[in-house]
C-alpha cells in the first residue's frame, strides 16, 4: 500500500484530504506544518507529500526545499494543495521542486486521479 | 448572519471616525484621541470573536467530516457483507457459507434424496418383478408336482396289479411279491413327499402373493410420494432462486445507492472546504486588526479614553462565549440545556 504524508495547519483540511486517500486505498501520515512532516518522515518514508503552502512554524516551500536536499527524497512526487493561485506563487513552487499545484477547493476524484498519475 | 454585520458596523464606528495622520498632524484632536482610546480595546476583543468563530467552525466540519467517514466505511462494510452473503464475491468475512453456497448444498441434498428414493422405487419394482417370477415359479412346481402324482397313482396301480400277478404265479412269484409291496410302500412315501412339496409350494404362493401385495401398494404409496417430493423440491428450490434472485437486486441496488454515497459525499467533501477558505480570510481580517490595533495603540496608548469602556452593540450578542470574549461573564443556560416553564 502507498503511503502518503499530508502536510497542513487546518485539521479540517488534513482530515478531508486523508478521508480521500484513504477511500482511495492510500495509508496517510499527516503532519500539522513543514517541521513536523520532517520530524515524521525521519521514521516513516512516504511515497508521496502532498502539502499546503502558507502554514506556521515551517511552509510549504520551505518544506519541499528541505525534502528536495535529502536524497531519499529528491525524486519523489510532492503535490502542493493551496488556495493559492497566483502564476508567481506556482513558479516558486516549480523553482523549489513541487511536481504539482491544486488549488483548494479540490475534488476528491480528481485528487485522486492527479494521485495516481504522479505515483509510480 | 447577524453577526457579521454587528462586526462590521463596530469596525466601521471603530475605524470610520479616525483621522489620517496627516489630518493628526495638522491639527491636535485630543477628543477623537480620546474616542479612539475608547474604541480601542473593542478591536481585540472583535480579533478574539474572530478567531473563536473560525475555531467553532473548524470543529463542526471536523464533525460533520468524522460523521461522512463513518457513513462511508459502514456503507462499504454493509455492502461487503452482502455480498460475502450471497456469495457474488468469494466467501464473507464471517467464515460462514454464502446464501449462494447454501442454495447449491440444499439443491445438492435434496436432489440426492430425490434420487435414492427413486433408485429404492426401482429396488421395489424389480423385487416385485423377481416376486412374480418366484410366484411363476411355484406354478411351474405345482403343475409339475401334478404330473408326479400321476406317475405315483400309475405306480401305485402298476405295484397293485404286480402283486395279483404275483400271487397268481404263486411260489415263483414270491420275490416279484416282495418288489410289489416295495414299490407299493415307495409309492405311498412318494406320495407324501408330494403332497408336502404340494402343501409348500400353495404356502410359498400364497406368501408370495401377499408380498406382492404389499410391495405393489408400497410401490404405487411411494410413486405418489416421489411425485409429491418432486413438486415439493421444485417448489423449494424455485423459491430459494427467486429469493436469491430477489437477494442479489437488493444487493445491486445497495451497490449503486454506494456508488451514489460515495459521489454525494465527494461532493460534500469539496463543498465543506468553504471552512479552510472562510478559516483563511478570517485570518487575514485578524492580522489586519491586530495590525490596526497596535498602530492605533502607538498613537493614543497614552491618551485617557473618552469615556470607560463601551458597551454598545453587546445587547446583541446572543450567546455565551460572545459574551465572555466581551468581559460579560454572567451565569447563564450553556448550550443544550432545557428548561421547561
Amino acid at each position: 500500500m502507498k503511503r502518503v504524508l499530508i502536510v497542513d495547519d487546518s485539521v479540517s483540511m488534513r482530515q478531508m484530504v486523508s478521508f480521500t486517500l484513504r477511500e482511495g486505498g492510500f495509508e496517510v501520515i499527516e503532519a500539522e506544518h513543514g517541521q513536523d512532516a520532517l520530524d515524521k518522515l525521519q521514521s516513516s518514508p512516504v511515497d508521496l507529500v502532498i502539502t499546503d503552502l502558507n502554514m506556521p512554524v515551517m511552509d510549504g516551500i520551505t518544506l519541499i526545499q528541505n525534502l528536495r536536499a535529502q536524497p531519499a527524497m529528491k525524486t519523489k512526487p510532492i503535490l502542493m494543495l493551496t488556495t493559492e493561485g497566483l502564476a508567481g506563487k506556482k513558479e516558486q513552487g516549480k523553482a523549489a521542486g513541487a511536481t504539482g499545484w491544486i488549488v483548494k477547493p479540490f475534488d476528491p476524484e480528481k485528487l485522486l486521479q492527479t494521485v495516481a498519475k504522479v505515483l509510480p | 448572519m447577524g453577526r457579521p454585520e454587528i462586526l462590521h458596523g463596530n469596525l466601521s464606528r471603530a475605524v470610520g471616525e479616525i483621522p489620517s495622520k496627516a489630518s493628526l498632524a495638522a491639527e491636535s484632536r485630543p477628543g477623537l484621541e480620546a474616542e479612539v482610546a475608547r474604541y480601542l480595546p473593542q478591536l481585540g476583543r472583535m480579533s478574539e470573536q474572530l478567531k473563536q468563530t473560525s475555531k467553532q467552525i473548524e470543529e463542526s466540519v471536523v464533525g460533520v467530516c468524522d460523521s461522512f467517514q463513518g457513513i462511508a466505511v459502514r456503507a462499504r462494510a454493509t455492502v461487503a457483507r452482502a455480498t460475502g452473503f450471497l456469495g457474488n464475491d468469494g466467501p464473507s468475512d464471517s467464515g460462514k457459507q454464502s446464501f449462494e453456497g447454501l442454495i447449491e448444498a440444499c439443491s445438492g441434498t435434496l436432489v440426492k434424496i430425490m434420487h435414492t428414493t427413486v433408485e429404492a422405487g426401482d429396488i421395489s419394482r424389480r423385487a416385485i418383478e423377481r416376486i412374480e417370477d418366484m410366484d411363476a415359479a411355484s406354478q411351474q412346481i405345482s403343475d409339475a408336482l401334478g404330473q408326479l402324482d400321476q406317475i405315483t397313482n400309475s405306480n401305485r396301480m402298476l405295484a397293485f396289479n404286480a402283486r395279483i400277478e404275483a400271487a397268481h404265479a404263486g411260489s415263483a412269484g414270491m420275490g416279484f411279491a416282495v418288489v410289489a409291496v416295495e414299490l407299493a410302500a415307495a409309492t405311498v412315501k412318494s406320495r407324501s413327499v408330494t403332497a408336502q412339496v404340494g402343501e409348500l409350494a400353495l404356502n410359498l404362493r400364497a406368501l408370495a402373493e401377499s408380498t406382492l401385495e404389499d410391495l405393489r401398494r408400497m410401490n404405487e404409496k411411494d410413486s405418489e410420494r416421489i411425485e409429491q417430493c418432486r413438486q415439493e423440491v421444485d417448489a423449494a428450490l424455485r423459491d430459494l432462486q427467486a429469493a436469491h434472485s430477489e437477494m442479489a437486486e437488493m444487493l445491486n441496488g445497495m451497490t449503486a445507492d454506494g456508488a451514489l454515497l460515495a459521489t454525494d459525499i465527494g461532493a460534500a467533501v469539496r463543498g465543506l472546504q468553504f471552512q479552510d477558505r472562510i478559516s483563511q480570510r478570517i485570518g487575514h481580517v485578524i492580522a489586519d486588526l491586530d495590525t490596526l490595533s497596535a498602530r492605533l495603540e502607538t498613537h493614543v496608548g497614552n491618551v485617557a479614553p473618552s469615556a470607560t469602556a463601551i458597551d454598545e452593540g453587546f445587547s446583541a450578542y446572543t450567546m455565551r462565549e460572545e459574551r465572555k470574549v466581551a468581559g460579560i461573564d454572567e451565569a447563564e443556560a450553556s448550550a443544550g440545556d432545557v428548561e421547561l416553564f
